[in-house]
């Protein structure tokens, strides 16, 4: 259930920490896991380790930049095709360009297989795990 | 009128006295109470009987001879079933199918088996598409086939948790990995999501189990495991 105002954590390495959510794409509806929203950068990466090593990756973001995002975790809970249901403890996101790709190189955290059948096999393949 | 002599006109008051008799009665005939004569529909004339076909059409709708009017064939209603439960009966055929020795429903019926999944243990649920999910069981929800179990871990520090159903063919195995020491008071352990009582990532007691079992089926040569 993210909509409007929802504060998402953010799991790429693009710079961005916490972002808030201003806008659902192509939903009428609050969005879910492999949904596309708008979102606005709040709260920066602090510099640690991974700036040393790449600093072009490490600020592609800043705060208040308007981004594109794809939902990657949602507390609300969602049902499987076969009846079983997910849900995560936080809403978490990856941000993503016009084009669809993820803007960061690498993912910390664990994000939702629906990914998979909503064409975000890109982001599925980036993160270290997936339930 | 108005084209009259103006002597007429001011004879006017004298008109009704010119009137002829016949239309001044009209006008009284017209003041006459609301009810009227009844009269009777006419009966309706008979059509000839050999009246060509591209006659009817051109009689008004009224005229036109009804068509015959068709018989519907309706059939008996079904003898009625003999079955006083038919959802339960359903889930029954259904039982039986999807756990034919009862093994699944004995696993999960804290009622009646004392040697059932109690809340707080933790379980391995592995799936039909090979990935293995594991955690603590918070609550148990026993609704015959719909009869599922709700697991909660902690991956990459995030709490995730997911309830499955006991008879979802996609759940290939069912695992015991540690019994809870006590028994729990609580039917559902919900408070288990607060972070005072959260367990945490149960990942590590999981793989032990699994390099435990490992080790006896390499003993035993592919010896019984725990596997139900």
């Amino acid at each position: 259930m993210i909509q409007l105002k929802t504060m998402l954590n953010c799991i790429d390495n693009s710079g961005a920490a916490v972002v808030e959510c201003v806008n659902v794409l192509k939903k009428k509806r609050p969005a879910t896991v492999g949904d596309r929203i708008v979102v606005v950068v709040q709260k920066q990466r602090n510099f640690g380790p991974d700036s040393t090593n790449n600093v072009g990756i490490a600020n592609k973001v800043r705060r208040g930049d308007i981004r594109h995002a794809v939902v990657v975790r949602a507390r609300k809970e969602m049902q499987r095709p076969d009846g079983s249901i997910v849900k995560f403890d936080d809403n978490a996101c990856v941000l993503v360009n016009k084009s669809g790709d993820p803007i960061g190189t690498r993912m910390n955290g664990v994000v939702a297989t629906e990914l998979r059948g909503r064409q975000w096999s890109k982001i599925l393949s980036l993160a270290p795990m997936h339930v | 009128m108005a084209t009259s002599s103006p002597i007429l006109q001011q004879l006017g008051c004298f008109r009704s006295l010119l009137r002829p008799q016949s239309l001044t009665q009209s006008s009284q005939l017209g003041r006459r109470a609301l009810s009227t004569v009844y009269s009777a529909k006419p009966e309706p004339q008979p059509l000839p009987a050999n009246l060509p076909e591209q006659f009817i059409r051109q009689l008004p709708l009224r005229m036109r001879p009804s068509p015959e009017r068709k018989t519907r064939k309706v059939p008996p209603p079904p003898p009625a079933p003999k079955c006083k439960d038919p959802i339960g009966a359903v889930q029954e055929a259904q039982l039986a199918q999807l756990d034919p020795t009862g093994e699944r429903m004995a696993l999960f019926d804290y009622r009646r088996n004392p040697r059932s999944v109690k809340v707080g243990d933790i379980l391995r649920v592995t799936f039909k598409n090979g990935d293995p999910f594991s955690g603590v069981c918070l609550s148990i929800r026993l609704r015959g086939i719909d009869t599922s179990f709700l697991l909660r871990n902690q991956l990459t520090r995030v709490g995730v948790e997911m309830a499955v159903k006991v008879f979802s063919p996609n759940v290939e195995s069912v695992e015991i990995v540690q019994r809870t020491e006590k028994r729990k008071r609580r039917a559902r352990l919900y408070y288990m999501r607060k972070p005072k009582h959260d367990m945490g990532s149960v990942e590590n007691l999981v793989a032990n189990y699994l390099r435990q079992k490992r080790s006896i089926a390499g003993k035993k040569t592919g010896g019984a495991s725990k596997r139900r």
